[in-house]
């Protein structure tokens, strides 16, 4: 009897430290992954990973596009619109040619990508909530899907390049001066303050929607260009 | 005075007008308002702006274009207005910035005054066009008799695909000979393609163009084209041509085979030769054996001497019987030639006998009944002696004329080939009996062969008495030993009228010209006595 009950104890042990373990291997989150490669865990080659951000960045561009183009085509029929504006990211540097982002480096290229990710996820979750409430029923249904589409999608990149960014310093390809950047610290001001107190109308929504639009347009230039300079392949 | 007042008006006037018309005539006035047109980058690293002026006024007038840019202060004028044109600014690498607003403007000026234009607002990412792909080359591949036309291009050289600033997707359309339609097909990241679908002896006409981003196409590059070389399709309606062939003479034959099957089981399958009794219908025999078609069973089977190696001798003897009735006699003989087939002669020979054999009432002894051979000449009859003259009364004496009172009895060589009888000499014995014994004399007759067949006698009417061979002495004695006859009827046995014959115990076939019967002796040594219904 005796033997039983130690029997079954050692089960249920067993059994809840299988449960912990699958439990917490599960969590994927935003957290880095394998810090050690003595544990064994397994990433997908840096390739495909490269591969994968590459790809999701230009879909997400060109739905921004997309979006930008209807936008404008419905509210301001004219190309051009004289006035002046600034982003809620206009605070963050970015290299704005060729040359000043291959002498930037590989280190300071993904800070800013990683930056740039992180100050927008805030901003779309007020676009669409801002955009449900509209009154304008036209557009926003088949707008809103588009928008929420690209809010999930940025999430997404932020986690790949975050994992894209841990296996090359694995790799030695990076530095480890990059850390976990909070997006609360990246974004300068939010951006509800920068563009207007209370309710987002659809000026600014189309602001929204350009500032989206050329952000997402860096941030695929500028995950190209880290590929090419790390991996020198066919598609470069 | 008034005139005068008025001369001076005119005056007035005409200078005036004099005055305007010189003025017009010179008119020099301000520029008049340029337009900007467009701007355009084609690789995302420098762009262009072009311009278009207004009216001059008549003065040399200048053009300037001034910009004032994002994240950058002051304005700034065009850094370069020779390399793009006439009437345009080129900005080049290290003026140009991306995801930055320019704001441009183009200010012309003459001596009179000053005009500007309209405010651009552009930012350069959202005006890349690239120039179209180059060297576009274009190649006929024969892959397995089915050609195709391979298409290759380079980017624009102004591109950077290498560094990863730019992405480049190209897309061409192809148009067939002459006509005007053509078809768009898109090739990705990849500087080549491969029409498959390709006909020979036409004209094809291919363009490409590319596009970098998310930005505009380039315009269609040069027209480039082909023809596809006939020679490719020759080969193929020889290979169509060869199994459609082949498919049609297969269906012939089997067609054909399908018509003649019944003659290619026969000649494939040959039937198994039955046994076949000419003269005898098996038909008949299976429903029921009558005295008919026993009696044509007789004629027809054939002598199976095969089995005796030696050749016999055998000895054909048939005795009148005096007791019968003429008309019994005529009628049986009767029977017996319509039982006879056609092929034998008997039948004439039968029936000519018989008002001899009536007439041999009154002899009233024993004779033999013979049918004389020399009125045919084909007797087949076997010949019946008589017993010396013992014969006190034979009926049937009118037929022995012809011949003495010996008879002459048939003796058949039976043995070997029955085919080879059919020239047999047939070597008659005269008979004469002394006592019980019977002396053959040998007398060599040679008859034809045609025609000489037998008398097959019906068994059944017969009734059959023995005669015990006492001894046989050579080749012409035949001692007899007289007994009672065992038939029922005793008045045969009276009389000692008795037929001696051998019959014939196998059967006989009729389709040869058949001298005679074979016979076998018994070997207990009997010989038959068998009525003759002559």
């Amino acid at each position: 009897m005796l033997t039983d009950k130690t029997g079954t104890m050692k089960e249920v042990g067993l059994a809840a430290l299988m449960l912990v373990y699958l439990e917490l291997s599960m969590r994927v989150g935003s957290a880095p992954i394998c810090h050690h490669e003595q544990t064994g865990c397994h990433t997908p080659p840096l390739e495909d990973l490269f591969d994968r951000v590459v790809q999701q960045s230009s879909r997400m561009h060109g739905i921004s596009s997309d979006l930008q183009s209807e936008f404008g085509r419905h509210f301001f029929p004219s190309k051009n619109i004289i006035e002046k504006r600034k982003c809620h990211t206009h605070g963050i540097l970015t290299p704005a040619d060729k040359e000043n982002t291959q002498r930037l480096g590989r280190d300071q290229l993904t800070e800013v990508i990683l930056r740039l990710l992180g100050a927008w996820a805030d901003p779309l979750s007020q676009l669409l909530q801002s955009m449900s409430l509209d009154k304008n029923q036209d557009l926003n249904h088949h707008n809103i899907n588009k928008v929420l589409e690209i809010s999930d999608m940025v999430h997404e990149l932020r986690d790949g390049v975050e994992k894209m960014a841990e296996k090359m310093k694995l790799l030695g390809v990076l530095g480890n001066t990059i850390g976990y950047v909070s997006p609360e610290i990246l974004a300068p001001s939010p951006t509800v303050s920068f563009y207007k107190q209370g309710e987002l109308n659809s000026m600014d929504h189309h602001d929204l929607l350009y500032c989206l639009n050329r952000d997402s347009n860096k941030i695929k230039n500028y995950l190209r260009v880290l590929k090419c300079t790390t991996l020198p392949g066919l598609d470069c | 005075m008034q005139s005068l007042f008025w001369m001076m008006r005119g005056l007035e006037l005409a200078l005036l007008l004099l005055l305007c018309a010189a003025l017009q005539s010179n008119s020099m006035s301000p520029p008049g308002k340029p337009v900007l047109l467009s701007c355009r980058s084609p690789e995302k690293e420098t762009f262009t702006c072009w311009w278009e002026p207004g009216s001059d006024g008549g003065l040399p007038t200048t053009h300037r274009l001034y910009y004032e840019r994002e994240r950058l202060k002051g304005t700034h004028e065009c850094p370069d207005y020779q390399s793009a044109g006439k009437n345009s600014c080129f900005f080049d690498k290290n003026h140009t910035s991306i995801w930055v607003d320019y704001y441009l403007t183009v200010v012309a000026s003459n001596a009179l005054g000053n005009a500007t234009s309209d405010l651009l607002k552009l930012d350069v990412m959202e005006i890349v066009k690239p120039d179209p792909p180059e060297n576009v080359a274009l190649q006929v591949e024969d892959r397995e008799d089915s050609p195709l036309l391979h298409v290759s291009w380079e980017h624009p050289h102004n591109t950077d695909i290498k560094s990863g600033w730019v992405t480049i997707k190209y897309a061409l359309r192809v148009k067939q000979g002459n006509s005007n339609k053509w078809k768009e097909y898109t090739s990705g990241t990849q500087t080549h393609f491969r029409l498959y679908s390709v006909s020979p002896g036409v004209e094809y006409t291919v363009q490409v163009r590319c596009m970098l981003d998310h930005g505009f196409w380039s315009e269609w590059s040069n027209t480039s084209s082909m023809g596809i070389p006939n020679y490719l399709q020759t080969e193929r309606p020889f290979w169509v041509l060869m199994p459609t062939l082949f498919v049609i003479l297969c269906t012939v034959v089997m067609f054909i085979l399908v018509l003649k099957r019944k003659n290619l089981k026969q000649y494939v399958l040959p039937p198994v030769p039955r046994p076949k009794i000419s003269g005898v219908d098996f038909q008949l025999l299976k429903s029921a054996p009558t005295e008919d078609t026993i009696n044509a069973l007789n004629q027809n089977f054939p002598c199976m001497v095969a089995w005796k190696d030696q050749m016999e001798d055998y000895l054909i003897v048939t005795e009148n019987d005096n007791r019968f009735q003429p008309d019994f006699f005529s009628s049986q003989k009767r029977k017996n030639s319509l039982l006879f087939p056609s092929g034998l002669y008997l039948h004439s020979e039968i029936q000519e006998s018989e008002p001899r054999l009536n007439d041999q009432e009154n002899v009233g002894k024993r004779s033999l009944s013979y049918v004389p051979a020399q009125e045919h000449q084909n007797p087949s009859l076997n010949f019946v002696f008589t017993e010396a003259p013992d014969q006190t009364h034979s009926k049937h004496d009118a037929s022995v004329k012809p011949f003495p009172n010996t008879g002459y009895v048939d003796i058949q060589r039976c043995g070997g080939n029955t085919q080879e009888v059919d020239e047999e000499q047939l070597q008659y014995s005269r008979v004469k009996e002394v006592d019980s014994a019977l002396i053959l004399e040998k007398e060599n007759i040679t008859l034809s062969r045609s025609g000489y067949t037998d008398i097959q006698r019906q068994e059944e009417n017969t009734s059959e008495g023995y005669s015990r061979v006492k001894e046989v002495g050579g080749d012409s004695v035949v001692i007899l030993q007289q007994k009672k006859n065992l038939s029922p009827d005793s008045a045969y046995q009276e009389e000692r009228d008795y037929y001696m014959d051998y019959k014939p115990r196998s059967p006989h076939v009729t389709g040869f010209n058949r001298t005679g019967l074979c016979t076998e002796m018994n070997d207990s040594g009997y010989v038959d006595n068998v009525l003759n219904h002559f």
